[in-house]
């Protein structure tokens, strides 16, 4: 009886603690982990996206037509990024009387907008007109205009390296940062922009500069073009007395700043341009208005060649620099008025370059017209859409494979509901992207680019993302084994004699006479 | 005979010439970083640990001083040395006996301060995944093209470091955050730095390429302090950062020095511990690589000369704005006793 009871106790202690507390212990110690999506992951190519985009060949005639459209096609077959469907189509002959008697380009364009949608997004059109002085012109809506089936080889030139600029668009998908992506600022959801007045001498000269006006005006008509793209705040203001030691050297006619100390004066302007206020990216557009002893100063000597108008620097992901110099009349009088146009002329070619838009080297025969206004080209505006939808699905898809990979290879960290939701969200968005982009729905492509963008950024860098910190294996089992063997330890020993009880076999050899 | 001799050493020392002459040229390997930034943490707290107080903020100083803008640079100090009230001299420190530079001075900006250096924000600094109302001073914003110096100093051990007396990172988690780091392609080079006694265990288990990593001892080692200064009372500066410190005074921004100089810089009779280095992850060759690179700052200048030219004046149309008709404010005294709000029961 005695030894039932002691059986009946021992069993109850292998019971409670092997069958009920070791699978309770395995279940309440497991990290919660989320199912991924991980085979979708791994099916990701990012080199294989393109975005596709519409192109129509306007021609006299139409042999022109077919030979403009072959030289084309035969032009963009190898790459790889965008896919252009070109449209062949006979001028009506209202439409060329009109283009071949009108002097002027612009009157031309707007006939061409009157008869054809140059407005639509992702489209272009390569329109013929007799009398033009340059093979090929190219101004600032959809639209270019070529003399005759001679300059084939100008436009492929043209539409290779100013509209659809395919190196830069594999430079944004693949991984490496190329010389255009090092320039430009980072894709987000929004940026500031900040117009700082630097007036190191308040007490010797007044400065008449609405800063304000002036940034809303001309910045605010540039970024009102590209509210499909980023969202922009748009501040100014006015830092005194900071000074600066250019280290200037004299030479005839003014000065020049030294040239290792100009990105010092960077470090010397953020000390006090306050732009981490904001977790959006700061785009900084500082006037600097040189003292009257240092006027005027210069970036660099200029022995032969003819200065520019005005003196600037900008900073790649930083920003830009302008510096306003005050006429030897104007330190007299003790106020300067700064050219305005010039000078926010000056911060918008700064701006366009830092948000993406390419410099456009000159191609012969071919003829870009100025840009006389704030605003960008309506082509410049359909490459940046496409450069930021590729740049985007390229980084979400490498965000997302990494974040895979890491979960993967790092098995406790938790993965938590939201994550889970984030990252599903990121992927359905990549297909969806993904198929507009084939369809050359550009405006739709970048929205879905956009949103799985964000949903990767916010799935790698979730705070609840971190290793559990003090609980590796190793010290998890340091732990547990001195707690736990030495109750083990008689547990497991009856067990032998348990199992001998159960099966009726006495436990004790009986003594015998 | 002898002649013959002196002929051929002539010759054979003059074709050396040549032929280092040729090399020069070549000394540098290019690198392709476009900015750096450094993560200097000072993890120990008390007042008998100054020494770790002043060797990070000397490596500051030097760090500012070679260009890094202080946007770019992450100081977490785990004590406030310079108020404490120990201090003979307030509101300052100083790393030598001499008490010549004050490497607190008037323009430190310290990100992280106090209690909030922790391992749980080191790693979360480092990976990124910062609770979301951060400010953008506190955040490491470095992309591909970064290089990074990361310096620790306090006390460590095999295989961990010690953070504010109470908690340790261990060599594990740190390779870990630095392989997400990797992962999401926040460095381009890392040089890692640590000062502590059995340094060398801390750089033992990274496995992410691109990183060159010294330390001031090998496990089993003590690292040690140099001096005392009696005015105030503590050991004023370690051994390592002491001669470190000797090294990056003769270092101006367009110096030639190279990585293989700094990582010889503090010999065994010197530092009296054996300085350990772990160059197996980083690809190029060390002594091809200025100083510059990390301790140094890279901010790309390019000149404008094509200012757009605006015709027409533009006019940015302001949003309507709804008339908003004033409503004169109406101050009155509240009840003294809200007795309104009190059931009056009959």
């Amino acid at each position: 009886m005695q030894e039932a009871n002691r059986m009946w106790a021992s069993a109850s202690f292998v019971g409670v603690l092997i069958i009920i507390g070791l699978p309770l212990w395995w279940k309440t110690t497991e990290v919660y982990r989320v199912a991924l999506p991980y085979d979708k992951i791994n099916a990701f190519e990012t080199d294989s996206h393109y975005i596709s985009t519409e192109l129509t060949v306007l021609a006299n005639d139409d042999e022109t037509a077919q030979e403009v459209a072959r030289q084309i096609e035969k032009a963009f077959q190898e790459s790889d990024v965008i896919k252009l469907k070109i449209t062949k189509k006979i001028i009506p002959n209202k439409l060329q009387h009109l283009l071949d008697s009108v002097a002027d380009e612009q009157e031309a364009l707007e006939d061409v907008g009157a008869a054809f949608n140059i407005k639509k997004h992702n489209t272009f059109y390569v329109v013929q007109r007799k009398p033009l002085y340059q093979d090929v012109w190219v101004g600032t809506e959809r639209v270019a205009f070529f003399r005759d089936i001679k300059a084939c080889s100008t436009i492929v030139k043209v539409l290779e390296k100013w509209i659809y600029q395919p190196s830069v668009l594999i430079g944004a998908r693949s991984e490496i940062a190329d010389a255009a992506r090092q320039v430009r600022f980072p894709s987000g959801p929004g940026y500031h922009v900040v117009l700082s007045v630097v007036h190191p001498r308040p007490q010797e000269l007044k400065v008449n500069f609405n800063a304000r006006d002036a940034i809303e005006d001309y910045i605010g008509s540039f970024v009102d073009e590209l509210t499909e793209l980023h969202n922009f705040t748009l501040k100014s203001q006015w830092l005194h007395l900071l000074d600066f030691d250019f280290e200037a050297t004299e030479v005839p006619g003014g000065r020049v700043a030294g040239a290792e100390r100009l990105p010092l004066l960077l470090t010397r302007l953020e000390e006090r341009a306050a732009t981490h206020v904001s977790e959006r990216p700061t785009l900084n557009l500082a006037l600097y208005v040189v003292p009257c002893r240092l006027a005027p100063l210069a970036l660099q000597r200029y022995d032969k060649e003819i200065p520019p108008p005005v003196q600037a620097f900008m900073s790649p992901k930083w920003g830009g620099v302008v510096f306003g110099n005050p006429t030897p009349e104007e330190c007299e009088k003790q106020v300067y008025t700064p050219p305005v146009n010039l000078i926010m002329g000056t911060f918008l070619s700064q701006l366009r370059k830092l948000l993406g838009i390419t410099d456009k080297e000159a191609q012969a025969g071919a003829r870009l017209e100025a840009l006389r206004r704030a605003a960008p080209r309506a082509w410049e505006r359909d490459a940046l859409l496409r450069l930021r939808a590729l740049q985007q699905l390229a980084s979400a898809e490498t965000s997302l494979r990494s974040l895979a990979k890491l979960l993967g290879e790092i098995s406790n960290i938790v993965i938590n509901d939201e994550v889970g939701a984030s990252i599903n969200l990121a992927v359905e968005s990549i297909h969806r992207a993904t198929e507009h982009m084939e369809k050359a729905d550009l405006l739709e492509a970048h929205r879905y680019s956009q949103r799985a963008f964000l949903a990767a950024e916010t799935a790698f860098m979730e705070p609840s993302l971190l290793a559990l910190l003090y609980f590796p294996d190793d010290q998890k089992y340091a732990i547990y084994i001195p707690l736990f063997l030495p109750i083990m330890f008689p547990v497991v020993l009856s067990l032998k004699n348990l199992l001998l009880w159960f099966r009726g076999k006495p436990v004790h050899k009986e003594k015998t006479d | 005979m002898s002649l013959y001799y002196v002929y051929f050493i002539f010759t054979f020392l003059v074709t050396i010439k040549i032929s280092n002459a040729i090399e020069i040229p070549e000394k540098f390997q290019k690198s392709n970083h476009t900015n750096n930034w450094a993560v200097l943490v000072d993890t120990s707290r008390f007042w008998f640990n100054y020494r770790h107080v002043a060797n990070v903020l000397s490596i500051y100083r030097s760090v500012k001083r070679l260009g890094i803008p202080d946007s770019q640079i992450i100081l977490m100090i785990s004590d406030d040395m310079a108020c404490n009230p120990r201090n003979p001299r307030p509101a300052t420190i100083f790393n030598n006996a001499h008490e010549q530079i004050n490497v607190y001075g008037d323009d430190v900006e310290v990100d992280y301060r106090g209690y909030e250096v922790s391992v749980e924000n080191f790693v979360r600094l480092l990976t990124g995944r910062v609770p979301p109302d951060t400010p953008r001073s506190k955040r490491l914003l470095t992309d591909e093209g970064s290089n990074i110096l990361i310096y620790l100093t306090g006390h460590g051990g095999d295989g961990f470091l010690k953070f504010q007396d109470s908690e340790e990172i261990t060599s594990q988690e740190l390779a870990d955050a630095l392989e997400q780091m990797w992962q999401k392609r926040r460095y381009n080079e890392i040089f890692f730095i640590i000062d502590t006694c059995q340094a060398s265990s801390m750089y033992e288990k990274f496995y992410s390429p691109n990183i060159l990593a010294t330390a001031s001892s090998l496990v089993g080692e003590d690292s040690l302090s140099h001096h005392v200064d009696s005015a105030i009372g503590v050991y004023i500066i370690d051994r390592y950062t002491y001669y470190v410190l000797e090294f990056l005074e003769n270092v101006h921004p367009n110096s030639k020095k190279t990585m293989s100089e700094f990582l010889a810089v503090c010999p065994k009779s010197a530092c009296l511990s054996t300085v350990g280095v772990r160059r197996d992850l980083f690809k190029r060759d060390p002594s091809k690589v200025p100083i510059t690179d990390f301790f140094g700052s890279v901010r790309q200048i390019i000149i404008t000369t094509d200012p757009i030219d605006i015709q027409e004046i533009p006019k940015r149309k302001k949003p309507m704005s709804i008339n908003k008709t004033k409503v004169p404010e109406k101050r009155e005294y509240l009840p003294q006793f809200p007795m309104h709000l009190v059931k009056t029961t009959v």
